[in-house]
């Protein structure tokens, strides 16, 4: 697990004030935990120096007892064959973040999916319209927790 | 005096049976697969099962010369408007053939927010075919139905 | 230019539960807008609400034209989580079926990308020798399409006595078959003409817009995540990742057809030598508080499970990285400045499907 605990070692040194927690979880598997202003400039690092080169997803998450939602990027490198999962966390009342899409093309529906299902604002993303729920939708975004289902 | 012979035509046991038969005999649907029953209506129409000798034959073309509209799967909010419409456009006489166990009920999903629960809720359904998804043989069955429904005058 | 805003879909008997907005410009596609979410139903939000086991239906309803790999998929991300060791016959087992999942798969794929050129014969075909491969399923699940048999554990049941010999027959028959295929199809001057050069999506391309399966293997990148990452027991076979250098339609329709000559050679070596033993053991009702990510490679690509347990019955959040929706960015991009009758080949040869890209 060199290469894995090499690319920890070598993102806490980089970034050792917006990531506050980087481990590996098991072979191929890295969890980053970063403060939300600074995810795009991991990504932009991730990419253009560490070779991960593609953007697996982006969604988010509610943990209980929390007042913030997780936004969780997934990150796979084709070379090396690792995956890392990065976290953020943005408040619940105005939750926003930086889009990652001017660094990863491929990031932009990702984003788009958990903007319409979370209502979470990606700032500079080219398109946030409507994705998946039907045209109209005025109810609460679904995926978060303060929406019940019913049935 | 047309009117009169139209009416005569019309209520002549002999020509009504025979208009049924020519009805049943020949239903042309409109498949509306939105859900994950496709598979098996790919199976009912291709060698095996071949819908096409009880007179159902899938055909690309127009909506208003088909039959009846077979609800394939779940129906979502979103879809619901666009099956009305299909609906709105098919000419009489049109039957409603609701396939899957989420065309019926909502099916597994009977919890989620996107999902209409059964499509009865925006259309009258001649036919419920249940299944998830439905053997090619139970969907038989289920046209047989309707076309016993059609030959006893609906 | 003067430009005409067309729409393909969603009830159509070719967009396949999806809508395309097509600007045009005469016979010139100049947009190609995919608009999806017809089928949109929230599984994601439902497996909150579900214990682990009673997921296992739902995401095989993300996928259900390849349900074997689909709940492999999520089946392994839980048993990761739960830290379960899979006898080694089960294993065996999931592979083959998996294989065998993937056949019927690109045999459906096979039978809609070939009448999407107008060859009739193309949909009869498949769909017909698609048959043989429901008939094994279901000799061993009881079931044509979905199927109850991959658990939390393991599975099911045992083969049946008589399998190895009936799956065998069907393999020979079919080996024959795909020969057939290629003398229609593939040699076929008129689909060359239709589907060589056309939709060409280069490598550098390829991974830029995050295309994964056939589609990024079609236009020359090994990426295979039986082979990057391989799980059950797929380190235990020998077999090959095709590619296709050219990027087009065709390449990538023939990255499918060697796919499945492979999955014949991968069932064949399980039937050969597999170990005896148990097929399931008891797993728990509640994992560990954790976090997985586990992934597979579906027939239409890379399919991801991200769960996150907070040690529970029900699973905190449930996250399900789709190959239809990494693959849905190519469409715009491989629509643009081409004619409306190639709008059909191109959507088809990316394999995408509606339910998968929605979830």
């Amino acid at each position: 697990m060199s290469v894995e605990t090499g690319i920890v070692e070598d993102l806490k040194s980089k970034f050792t004030d917006a990531i506050t927690d980087a481990s590996v979880q098991r072979q191929a598997r890295i969890i980053l935990t970063a403060k939300s202003e600074a995810v795009i400039n991991v990504a932009s690092y991730l990419k253009e120096n560490l070779g991960f080169d593609f953007v697996v997803s982006v969604c988010g998450a509610e943990m209980p007892q929390e007042d913030l939602f997780t936004i969780i990027y997934h990150f796979w490198s084709s070379s090396k064959k690792i995956l890392i999962t990065l976290k953020t966390k943005v408040p619940k009342k105005a939750p926003k973040i930086q889009s990652i899409t001017p660094v990863y093309e491929s990031a932009n529906w990702h984003e788009r999916e958990t903007h319409e299902m979370w209502g979470v604002k990606f700032i500079k993303h080219p398109d946030l319209g409507g994705l998946l729920l039907p045209e109209g939708w005025k109810d609460l975004p679904p995926q978060r927790k303060e929406f019940k289902l019913t049935g | 005096m047309t009117s009169l012979i139209i009416g005569k035509i019309r209520g002549n046991r002999v020509i009504t049976k025979i208009v049924n038969w020519a009805r049943l005999s020949s239903l042309w649907p409109v498949h509306f697969t939105t859900g994950c029953c496709s598979p098996e209506e790919m199976a009912l129409f291709m060698p095996r099962y071949d819908a096409e000798r009880f007179g159902v034959l899938m055909v690309p073309s127009s909506l208003r010369q088909c039959d009846f509209l077979v609800v394939l799967g779940l129906v979502t909010n979103k879809m619901a408007k666009r099956l009305k419409l299909v609906y709105d456009q098919m000419a009489e006489p049109k039957y409603v053939m609701a396939v899957g166990a989420c065309a019926i009920s909502g099916g597994l999903f009977y919890d989620s927010p996107t999902v209409l629960k059964g499509i009865d809720q925006i259309l009258p359904v001649d036919v419920y075919v249940p299944g998830c998804p439905p053997r090619p043989e139970v969907w038989i069955q289920g046209i047989r139905l309707l076309q016993e429904k059609i030959r006893k005058g609906k | 230019m003067s430009v005409m805003r067309v729409s393909w879909g969603p009830q159509h008997p070719a967009s396949g539960q999806m809508r395309i907005i097509l600007d045009v410009d005469g016979d010139m596609v100049v947009n190609a807008i995919p608009s999806v979410g017809y089928t949109h139903r929230c599984i994601e939000k439902l497996a909150e609400n579900r214990r682990y086991y009673q997921i296992v239906p739902l995401v095989e309803r993300v996928c259900n034209l390849d349900a074997f790999n689909a709940t492999l998929g999520y089946i392994q991300a839980v048993e990761e989580l739960m830290g379960l060791t899979i006898p080694e016959r089960a294993q065996h087992i999931r592979v083959m079926m998996a294989e065998m999942g993937r056949i019927m798969s690109h045999l459906y794929w096979l039978a809609i990308y070939g009448i999407m050129p107008g060859f009739l014969t193309m949909i009869m075909w498949p769909i017909g020798d698609r048959e043989l491969f429901l008939d094994l399923a279901e000799m061993v699940t009881g079931c044509r399409v979905t199927y109850p048999y991959f658990m939390i554990g393991g599975v099911r049941a045992d083969l049946p006595a008589g399998f190895a010999e009936r799956a065998t027959k069907t393999l020979n028959f079919f080996e024959n078959r795909l020969k057939d295929y290629e003398r229609m199809m593939y040699k076929n001057k008129i689909y060359e003409m239709r589907a060589k050069g056309i939709g060409v999506l280069k490598a550098a391309d390829a991974i830029n817009l995050g295309v994964v399966g056939p589609n990024l293997r079609g236009s020359g990148i090994k990426a295979d995540t039986r082979k990057d990452e391989p799980y059950q027991a797929y380190d235990k076979f020998d077999f090959e990742i095709p590619t296709e250098e050219r990027g087009d339609c065709d390449a990538r329709a023939r990255v499918r057809f060697r796919e499945i000559q492979q999955s014949i050679s991968i069932i064949r070596q399980a039937l050969k030598k597999m170990p005896e033993g148990p097929v399931q053991v008891k797993a728990p009702l509640r994992p560990p508080a954790g976090e997985v990510y586990k992934k597979i490679e579906a027939s239409r690509g890379e399919m991801g499970f991200y769960i996150i347990s907070d040690g529970s019955d029900k699973p905190c959040r449930l996250k399900i990285s789709s190959p239809s929706f990494r693959n849905l960015a190519a469409l715009p991009f491989l629509g643009r400045g081409v004619t409306m009758a190639d709008i059909p080949v191109i959507y088809f040869s990316l394999d995408l499907f509606a339910l998968d890209i929605d979830r």
